[in-house]
């Protein structure tokens, strides 16, 4: 078999193990869980063998086959490898791969197992598509069916309304974000030509002024797809909502995978960012930097344990965004993969602690869990602590180059480091809070009595993916991407390195002080007002509801009474009446009375005769 | 043979199964089922003996004894890449709403009779290359139409749906005629004919008046819009649907509907170029009326029938759109959504009456947690509404983005109110519809309901899904075999309006804004139509009307590299059998 087949193995086997799980193994639960388990695992293997025997340099290599071609209108399906993709191909096999064996231990007792590893199988199927597309269009293709297995797993337990509603949101809100990002691709398109990414990247070295006055424009619709996808403000709002779903999925679509996918796109089509006359970069650095602090903010004021982690990733994914923004989308893959990582591991420990505690999710009933589950606790101590960036963990290397880019005079500013480096305290505060609520001080309900590890296919996860959350930092990783994206701008690390560990320590410090021992939040009483408002996120979804939704409501409530009354009503019924009366008139006519119509046929013939003769 | 047949049988079946006496209850429906099963086979067979590579008419065959030979009038049958895929669309469809015909109890053989007429007529209409036939066939479906909703409809307003449906789809039909007529008429006397080729050769060769081109396109776009419920002549389809018997529906929105655009592409568009410049614009505008208010209107509906019935209409906006961009890209794309709509819209309608059945009601708000009770029907169910949403997958998704790539060029503004309608509207109805149906906790009254069982009653719902999921998968297989015959339409449509002089004096104008980045290397068609709504009009008014009295050479400036077309062909040797677009008798 040639090595050029293996990418294309690798990202239909998902497909496969899904569409066969559907189709006969549904109501069987362990040949569900193999099939999926095996096609994902495989992948895993299969990449690893492709990187080992190919190496990580085969940019010039794409296969390709056309999907569509209808001039001047040419869609390939094809498969880009280059050290971005393999990277990510890693990361979602693997990460991926340790979730779905989670997932076997997490959700033995349901009877929808079969349905839910088919929908495993669609996510990683998608996901893999996204990341190994070449162009525009089979990037929105996976996009959308990434949308799709993220609304199908997010409603998984879809006779709980909040389960369902949750689904519904998450995917109208993407919709909201895709609608931006399909204008662009159009856009771009028209520009171009073409939809494939090196021909447009080739075009754009040539010219750096082909979009001309829209370059702003593209790069912003574009960057709607991320912001749908990515949650990012303004649609940050599915997010939190979309752990409705069961923990695994939390862990594997809402923070290590299908969330970092409008990074990847953006890093992906950065060429189109990057240009001289596009303004695009300094709207996505603020919005990145405004929802990491949003989000943070929210975080320290939310008590159930999943919720604190939402927030958290979308602040995470700020950061990301923010480097972006800056012009350093090197860094920014480096702390999508390292995030990858840790926070998947931290929803896995999180839903050890779930499953142990029998679906309690406020960390004010739990408490004192460090002894009864020692490797839960260990791994997301781990974990937390790569979150905050305390050296030598993964998370310091990678939020590190994210505050040292903001220092960079060309792309950042003094109002984004601060920014950045605010928030790193706020993230220290946040998940110390968690981790001291939740594993140590007094146990706070009863539950917590019978709490104990979970089984080994949940806890051997936890320590493979603690692996590199610890060691990810010495791996090369940030080598990798920089070869490809352009290397980091460096010399301000002394700096970032500087601040944020200073935000490491004071974040601990405070939240030390606070929640060391504390039986409830001290932090309300004494913010008043903000916690409250942090509480409720903003109030963004209440503003939404209010806003958004109700002009689309009355917009459909106007259509709807325009189509009764006046299409229906005035013009049909109009047009039905006014025959009736023509009808009616005629009737007049007819009277059967000889004298009426011997007077007309008398005028009539008149009238004739004055057309015949008269003119 | 495999043509003649496919349109011949179901009315061969129809006619037989009158003679079958009252007693065999059982017979008409094993008679419907074997005759739409074996017109699909034949649907499937002439799909895939096409011929993608060649442009023209294949398989093209007269009747013999159908017509009359002193008229002129001949009973051919013929496809090209429009109507394969229609063909096959609506030999699927047949035998799927045949199978879900179940529930009709009183006076099946009738009812049988009447939708296996229906078929033929359906069939008819799209294989004919007859003018007169192409509108009779569809005369011939309309009529069952009408009756199956009378008298097997449901509902309190069935009376009021059937008189709606019946006054609309006759004045929408007689306009068309008028059309028709109108533009037979344009021939003289010695060369009129009926042949649909040679009628196409005549014009390519001798342009029509623009004048008359003024009058009688507007009135095939109106009167074949309103038999496709183009806004706002729309308010028949809801009700009319939600009235009607199950099968009655999935044929007529999901294949009969389908020909007033079938009008269009095959006649309207091609024959009057200057028409269709002019009003296109129109057509875009009214498009939006469709897709952003029938979508919206959709938002509203508490009953699922009315929720599909005017979702339908919507997409009916994409293909309106897609014709009015008239280039490849767009018209190809109209004819993909043809199909896949018609798939859809079968599939819903299906399942739409299998709730029904089951429930007796429609009414979304009464439903809820079905999922649970009919996992097979709730998943059919959704995956239907994700396609109308035009979730990636489904054969709507690649219609709809062609529409929109091709669109964009000429309506940038349509085009992206037409995404809003495509991504947001109709994924907020659809969902909603999910959310409320199929989601959350099951009521008391449905703890009984039965799910499709077995793998008979899934047949119809899988061979409908399946079609939309393997074209979405491969939209070549549809694509290739339409882009030839579409690039011809399109070839003809863009005759001589847009060319380069006017487009000049477009810029000069400076009503559509700036030109564009002029560097880019003009594509044969869509010409170089620069940024903003109507341009075409403006560049034909500018251009100053009508071209009759120019060379031919000019009026049809065939881009460079492109061969043999229309106007190229030597038209003195080619009678009225030899048709121009070249008829190849595959059998």
């Amino acid at each position: 078999m040639k090595l050029e087949a293996l990418p294309w193995l690798i990202l239909f086997l998902p497909l496969l193990a899904a569409v066969g799980i559907t189709l006969f193994t549904l109501k069987n639960r362990e040949r569900s869980a193999g099939l999926s388990i095996g096609a994902i695992v495989l992948g895993f293997v299969l990449t690893i063998f492709f990187i080992a025997v190919n190496g990580w340099e085969p940019v010039d290599k794409e296969t390709v086959a056309s999907w569509l071609e209808v001039e001047p209108l040419q869609v390939d399906f094809g498969l880009r490898l280059d050290p971005l993709c393999l990277m990510m191909l890693l990361i979602v096999t693997g990460v991926g791969g340790a979730i779905h064996i989670y997932s076997y231990g997490y959700m033995r007792d349901d009877p929808g197992v079969g349905r839910y590893f088919a929908g495993l199988s669609l996510f990683t199927f998608s996901m893999l598509g996204i990341v190994l597309a070449n162009n525009f269009l089979q990037l929105f293709i996976f996009w959308e069916l990434v949308g799709l297995s993220s609304y199908v797993l997010i409603g998984f337990w879809h006779e709980r309304p909040s389960a369902a509603e949750a689904s519904k949101k998450a995917f109208l809100t993407n919709r909201l974000g895709d609608f931006g990002f399909l204008l662009g691709i159009l856009l771009v398109w028209d520009t171009f030509g073409t939809l494939h990414f090196s021909s447009i990247q080739v075009e754009l070295i040539r010219n750096p002024a082909a979009l001309g006055s829209l370059a702003t424009i593209a790069g912003l619709l574009i960057f709607c797809g991320a912001v749908g996808k990515s949650a990012q403000f303004p649609l940050h709002v599915w997010l939190p909502d979309a752990m409705e779903g069961p923990t695994p999925v939390s862990a594997l679509i809402h923070a290590a995978t299908m969330v970092a996918a409008g990074v990847y796109m953006l890093c992906r089509v950065f060429f189109l960012l990057d240009l001289p006359d596009s303004h695009a970069l300094e709207v996505i650095a603020w919005i990145g930097g405004i929802t990491a602090l949003l989000a943070a903010l929210i975080a320290t004021q939310q008590n159930d344990i999943k919720r604190i982690l939402a927030y958290s990733t979308l602040s995470q994914l700020g950061y990301m965004v923010l480097a972006v923004g800056v012009a350093s989308p090197a860094p920014a893959m480096y702390h999508l993969t390292t995030h990858a990582f840790f926070k998947a591991l931290l929803f896995l420990g999180a839903g050890s602690v779930i499953h142990a505690l029998h679906h309690e999710q406020d960390i004010w009933k739990m408490g004192a869990l460090k002894s009864k589950m020692p490797v839960t606790f260990w791994t997301f101590l781990l974990a937390s602590l790569a979150l905050c960036g305390l050296p030598p963990l993964s998370g310091f290397f990678s939020k590190d180059e994210i505050i040292a880019a903001t220092v960079n005079p060309e792309h950042g500013h003094p109002a984004l480091f601060v920014l950045a480096v605010g928030v790193a305290l706020l993230t220290t505060f946040y998940m110390s809070r968690l981790v001291l609520v939740a594993f140590f001080g007094p146990a706070k309900s009863h539950g917590v009595d019978h709490a104990h590890e979970s089984p080994s296919v949940m806890t051997w996860p936890l320590l493979a993916l603690a692996v590199p959350s610890v060691a990810g930092g010495f791996f090369g990783i940030a080598e990798l991407y920089g070869h490809q994206l352009g290397e980091a701008h460096s010399g301000y690390h002394v700096l970032a390195v500087v601040a944020s560990l200073g935000a490491v320590i004071f974040g601990f410090a405070f939240a030390l002080g606070l929640y060391w021992n504390a039986a409830q939040d001290p932090l309300p009483e004494k913010l008043g007002a903000l916690a409250e408002a942090a509480r409720n996120r903003f109030y963004f979804d209440e503003l939404y509801e209010a806003t958004v939704i109700k002009f689309q409501e009355i917009a459909a409530a106007i259509a709807d009474w325009f189509d009764q009354w006046i299409v229906a009503g005035l013009m049909v019924r109009g047009a039905h009446g006014a025959t009736e009366l023509f009808g009616r008139a005629l009737r007049l006519v007819q009277t059967g009375n000889l004298q009426t119509y011997a007077f007309l046929f008398v005028l009539s013939a008149a009238v004739v005769l004055y057309f015949m003769i008269g003119r | 043979m495999t043509l003649a047949l496919l349109v011949l049988l179901p009315f061969l079946a129809a006619i037989g199964l009158t003679f079958v006496p009252k007693e065999n209850e059982g017979t008409p429906r094993i008679v419907a089922l074997l005759t739409t099963f074996l017109g699909l086979l034949l649907g499937v067979r002439l799909f895939w003996q096409f011929d993608a590579g060649q442009t023209g008419y294949q398989f093209v065959t007269t009747i013999p004894g159908l017509g009359a030979e002193a008229l002129g009038i001949h009973c051919r049958l013929g496809v090209d890449g429009i109507n394969v895929g229609l063909l096959l669309m609506g030999a699927i469809v047949a035998f799927a709403a045949t199978c879900v015909a179940r529930d009709i109890g009183e006076r099946a053989k009738e009812f049988y009779v009447l939708l296996l007429v229906m078929t033929g007529g359906i069939l008819g209409a799209f294989a004919s290359l007859d003018l007169f036939f192409f509108y009779f066939f569809h005369e011939l479906a309309l009529i069952p139409t009408f009756i199956m909703i009378g008298v097997w409809g449901r509902g309190e307003d069935k009376n009021y749906a059937t008189f709606k449906i019946t006054l609309y789809l006759s004045l929408g039909a007689l306009i068309a005629l008028f059309g028709l007529i109108a533009l037979y008429l344009q021939m003289p006397p010695d060369q009129r004919t009926f042949d649909i080729p040679a009628i196409t050769q005549y014009f390519a060769g001798q342009r029509m008046a623009a004048r008359a081109q003024q009058l009688i396109f507007p009135a095939l776009m109106f009167g074949f819009g309103i038999l496709v419920s183009l806004w706002p002549f729309h308010t028949w389809a809801p009700l009319g649907y939600g009235a009607a018997p199950t099968a009655t529906a999935m044929l007529h929105a999901g294949v009969l509907k389908k020909f007033g655009l079938y009008g269009l592409i095959r006649v309207a568009v091609p024959l009057m170029p200057d028409g269709a410049k002019q009003w296109l614009g129109v057509l875009a505008l009214l498009c939006l009326g469709n897709i952003l208010y029938c979508g919206l209107v959709a938002m509203r509906q508490k009953d699922l029938n009315l929720l599909i019935g005017n979702s339908s209409v919507a997409h009916m906006g994409f293909v309106f759109l897609g014709i009015a961009s008239l280039n490849l890209i767009g018209i190809t794309g109209a004819v993909v959504i043809m199909i896949a709509h018609g798939l859809l819209a079968a599939v819903s309608f299906a399942l739409s009456g299998y709730l029904y059945q089951q429930t007796r009601t429609l009414e979304i708000s009464r439903m809820g947690g079905l999922l649970q009770q009919v996992p097979f029907a709730g998943m059919a169910l959704t995956m239907a509404m994700l396609a109308g949403c035009g979730l990636p997958g489904f054969a709507n998704f690649v219609g709809e983005s062609m529409v929109f790539f091709g669109a964009w060029k000429v309506f940038p503004v349509v085009t992206a109110l037409a995404c809003w309608g495509a991504l947001i509207i109709g994924a907020v109805y659809m969902l909603r519809a999910v959310r409320s149906i199929l989601h959350g906790p099951l009521p008391e009254d449905w703890k009984d309901l039965r799910d499709l069982s077995n793998l008979w009653r899934r047949l119809p719902f899988a061979v409908l899904l399946f079609t939309l999921l393997l074209f979405g998968f491969f939209p070549r297989l549809l694509t290739d075999k339409i882009r030839p015959s579409a690039e011809t339409i399109v070839r003809m449509a863009n005759g001589g309006s847009v060319g380069t002089r006017a487009s000049n004096q477009v810029v000069q104008t400076g009503l559509v804004g700036e030109p564009r980045n002029e560097q880019r290397p003009l594509t044969p068609h869509p010409g170089p139509l620069p940024w903003g709504e109507g341009a075409s009009i403006v560049a034909f008014r500018e251009s100053g009307g009508t071209r009759i009295g120019e060379t031919r050479a000019k009026v049809f400036p065939l881009p460079e590299g492109e061969g043999q077309g229309e106007g190229e062909r030597d038209g003195g040797k080619s009678g009225r059998v030899n048709s121009p677009q070249g008829l190849s008798f595959a059998e």
